[in-house]
């Protein structure tokens, strides 16, 4: 089964943000309005679903969102609004949606924007134009397409990482020997290949290897031996008791006794 | 019945009233204009009071329910008889301000059934749902006999009376699971949470603090309704539950202190920073304080130190909620969230209202074992419940002031509104100024080019020099400053008086002034070369435009300063360069971005413009000029772009 993802080389991106721009346009998504939740319009916004962010280096490095291999926010969803597609794009239905933004708590990376300023408000992010991808209205998402330098490209994950592996091996010096997002938070679809460390854009040090889904999951298979745990222990007690006062009262009929009171 | 001569109850629910007027008005704001509109939150931090207070606080509060009909029908613990009953009605009313308070917070709330039917069973917030929707039915349920009681039913009586053993299992089951689910709810934002709250045993944190709110909520009721309705304190039962409560305070100590220890995060406690002052307080208020005051056996005797205690713990309890929820999620660039009077308005309200439902339920049904005291004076009853008449009650009754309280509250709250509430993030709380006529005139100056205004005095404007216009001082930029603004000529490039709604009535969310740069829109272009917002930051605000606008014309990019201007960049950029400094970027690499523009944009700018009839906007893009440099397709991934999909 083929599997989207793209990958960005921060060491080719010049900056003109015409990523940023055929997202706007192929999504709709509106101008970038200054906002109160919103002072910098050059941020992820929800009229902006990719922006470029700039290392202390000058370095360019996209920031969308990351489609993990196992998505928080797809965990976090209670309703199921955001779900994860078989070629891997994580997608949203804004019809599902109760607007809860579990989703935007959850993401490790932080890539969800909620549209503040409406009273009837969506999640916005990237979607990996998957929609019109499928409907063959699109060859690859609009950024990768875009993208002059081709700093990002779209294809299949698998190649893309034996690509970025090729890429390593080519040319040792001008990387950082590491594929950004090949394991990070259980792997994503986004990679990114760098020669100046990523910590500060996008991709903190404490983010570690483990799905983050994992965490919660654990917990909740708990539950229902919790719940049954927790009657069973109840009504022992109570019966303990109960039975303890009986023949407290059939040996001492008259003194009234405070059964386990201590 | 009781209370209508009790100015301390009557005063007390017209303030309640009051309140929830207020609330009432900001919440159909709300729905009217959006969370923006009404709340402090951001993308970095999407959730704030109404989850952390509302949600988390209320689910907590209402604990007091599933701990006293533990001890009493599971422990037997009969003396705390007293208590279920009001401890279940706290419980029921908690969760439906949950419901509220959530109803509130959703987007999109009309979607809130969705859990039920669509199952989602690996999301925790699917856990808490469900656990809400059955607590909820379980607290009703429970608290049914009560009402059955108060309206003489006695079949639905008996037979609830065979249930409750069954409903306080069944109670305590789910409040065990959802007092936890809260707090693995927060087990995925380990990314968010700062290290001194997050903890793998959030669950466990949560479920215990929980126990402990629930027995010092139970503990401030008695004492609040026995100060309210003029009553002895239980002093036994307040005894019994101080205990409780100062041992439950400490095995909650002992947790966070040896969770923190176990995690190696003690050190974060002495960083000196916001967070830790706020763990150490949070910690201290809501655990230590009360604890020290229920085992000191000369404060155990004080009716004053037991209520600071037990409101202390609640309160901090309550803290610990909204910290997890909200206050002490780590926020990008350091922006800390703090709410909104609005969004406070609107908890409280939810509080007012639960409360007033209380005192409702307190005076009608037999909540409490022993009745409110009657009034030693006879009050003639204001209506026959038998002829249905009315004899007419005091013309300014207690319903009255009940009333008076809501409507002022209710112009209270638009007041609010219409102040412009979300007041938590500076700058945009700042009214803008109304803007003010002048006279101006147009004077030429060496060696800055291009036109500058001067401001002229009444004097001056009386000396009739030439030239003079009338034009509008705007301080949109909400930094004190102000700018010209030629309103005549604006008006007559837009079209005349007809163009009057281009600028004016532009409905505007949280800006009354159109700010200049919601007309001059082209400066916000995405793939724009020049940073505009920097240099508005930098020169400070809208005052600065005419800085490098200076043409006393339409005020477009096109029309602005070169960035070699002299009063500018002039020295920073040459002209004739091409690329300065490339052999500073290792082989390969494309140059920056500011760095290709600042010492290309100008040379394009001039070698490009006349030659090829490229228009200006389309220089700043870089494929403009680099039509023909993309990189060369690597083999195997373009190709791909493409994918089968079965």
């Amino acid at each position: 089964m083929s599997h989207f993802a793209i990958l960005t080389d921060v060491t080719r991106c010049i900056g003109c943000e015409a990523c940023v721009e055929a997202c706007q346009k192929t999504n709709g998504t509106g101008s970038d309005v200054p906002h109160r939740w919103q002072p910098d319009p050059n941020a992820l916004s929800s009229s902006r679903w990719t922006t470029l962010a700039q290392t202390r280096e000058g370095r360019f490095v996209r920031v969308h969102c990351r489609h993990c291999l196992d998505p928080s926010c797809v965990a976090a969803c209670p309703v199921g609004a955001m779900r994860r597609t078989p070629e891997g794009a994580v997608v949203y239905d804004a019809e599902i949606c109760m607007g809860c933004r579990y989703c935007m708590i959850a993401c490790p990376f932080r890539m969800t924007r909620y549209e503040w300023s409406s009273a009837v408000p969506k999640v916005r992010k990237c979607i990996l134009c998957y929609q019109k991808v499928m409907s063959g209205e699109l060859e690859q998402p609009a950024c990768t397409a875009a993208c002059p330098s081709k700093a990002t490209v779209f294809g299949e994950r698998e190649a893309l990482l034996a690509e970025a592996r090729r890429r390593l091996a080519a040319e040792p010096a001008r990387y950082i020997q590491h594929i950004w997002g090949e394991h990070e938070v259980g792997g994503t679809s986004v990679l990114y290949l760098s020669d100046v460390s990523l910590d500060e854009a996008g991709w903190p040090r404490t983010l570690g290897d483990r799905p983050r889904p994992r965490l919660a999951r654990e917990v909740l298979g708990t539950v229902p031996w919790t719940f049954a745990g927790v009657a069973a222990a109840c009504y022992g007690v109570h019966w303990t008791l109960e039975r303890r006062r009986k023949v407290a009262a059939a040996e001492h009929p008259p003194e009234e006794d405070n059964g386990g009171e201590r | 019945m009781n209370g209508a001569n009790n100015p301390r109850l009557v005063l007390t629910r017209a303030a309640l009233w009051l309140v929830v007027g207020i609330a009432a008005v900001v919440a159909a704001n709300r729905f009217l204009r959006g969370l923006g509109a009404t709340t402090a939150l951001t993308d970095a931090t999407p959730w704030g009071l109404w989850i952390g207070f509302d949600v988390l606080a209320g689910v907590a509060l209402a604990a007091g329910g599933f701990v006293i009909a533990a001890t009493v029908y599971i422990f037997h613990l009969d003396r705390y008889h007293a208590v279920v009953r009001p401890a279940v009605l706290t419980a029921f009313l908690g969760y439906v301000a949950v419901v509220i308070g959530l109803l509130m917070d959703l987007g999109r709330p009309w979607n809130i059934w969705r859990p039920m039917f669509f199952w989602q069973p690996h999301s925790p917030l699917f856990e808490v749902a469900w656990c809400v929707m059955l607590y909820l039915t379980v607290l009703a349920l429970e608290f049914a006999p009560v009402v059955f009681e108060g309206l003489s039913l006695e079949r639905p009586l008996r037979l609830m009376r065979r249930l409750t053993l069954l409903l306080v299992i069944t109670g305590i089951g789910l409040s065990t699971l959802h007092q936890s689910s809260l707090g693995t709810l927060f087990l995925l934002a380990r990314d968010r949470l700062h290290p001194l709250w997050y903890s793998p045993i959030l669950p466990l944190l949560f479920l215990v603090s929980a126990v402990a709110l629930g027995v010092m909520m139970v503990t401030c009721e008695s004492l609040a309704s026995s100060w309210l309705f003029r009553r002895q304190p239980e002093w036994p039962l307040l005894d019994g539950l101080t205990r409780a409560a100062a041992v439950v305070c400490l095995l909650y100590i002992t947790l966070r202190l040896g969770d923190l220890a176990w995690r190696h995060q003690l050190g974060h406690l002495f960083e000196g920073s916001w967070a830790s002052a706020l763990f150490v307080l949070e910690l201290g208020i809501s655990a230590v304080v009360p604890a020290f005051l229920f085992l000191l056996p000369a404060a155990r005797k004080s009716h004053a130190a037991i209520a600071t205690g037990a409101a202390l713990g609640v309160g901090g309890l309550v803290l610990y909620r909204a910290d997890v929820g909200g206050i002490a999620h780590l926020a990008a660039g350091g922006r800390h969230y703090v709410p909104a009077l609005t969004e406070i308005v609107v908890s409280a309200g939810v509080v007012a209202a639960m409360a007033l439902v209380f005192l409702f339920f307190v005076e009608r049904f037999p909540v409490w074992e022993e009745r409110p005291t009657i009034p030693d004076h006879f009050t003639p009853p204001m209506r026959d419940p038998v002829s249905r008449t009315f004899f007419g009650g005091p013309w300014f009754s207690r319903a009255h002031l009940g009333a008076a309280g809501l409507a002022l509250g209710m112009v209270l709250g638009v007041a609010l509104v219409e102040a412009d509430a979300p007041s938590s993030a500076s700058g945009w709380s700042r009214p803008v100024p109304a803007a003010r006529t002048v006279q101006i005139r147009e004077v030429k100056r060496n060696p800055t080019p291009g036109h500058q205004l001067e401001l002229l005095t009444r004097e001056q404007v009386a000396a009739g020099p030439d030239g003079v216009e009338a034009a509008l001082l705007v301080g949109g930029g909400r930094d004190g400053r102000t700018v010209v603004f030629p309103h005549q000529a604006h008006q007559q490039r837009l079209g005349g008086p007809a163009s009057c709604g281009h600028c004016h009535h532009r409905n505007l969310r949280h800006d009354r002034g159109t700010a200049c740069t919601a007309c001059h829109r082209d400066m916000y272009a995405v793939t724009d070369t020049f940073a505009h917002q920097t240099h508005v930051a930098a020169l400070k605000g809208n005052a600065s435009c005419a800085r490098c606008h200076t043409a006393g014309k339409a005020r477009t990019r096109a029309l602005a300063l070169a960035c070699d201007d002299p009063a500018c960049h002039g020295r920073d950029v040459s002209t004739t360069a091409v690329a300065i400094n490339r052999s500073k970027l290792p082989p390969g690499f494309a140059p920056g971005y500011r760095r290709a523009m600042h010492t290309l944009c100008i040379g394009c700018h001039t070698r490009h413009e006349q030659k090829t009839g490229v228009t200006t906007p389309y220089l700043s893009r870089c494929t403009t000029c680099h039509r023909d440099r993309t990189v060369a397709p690597e083999p195997g991934v373009v190709a791909l772009a493409r994918l089968e999909v079965p």
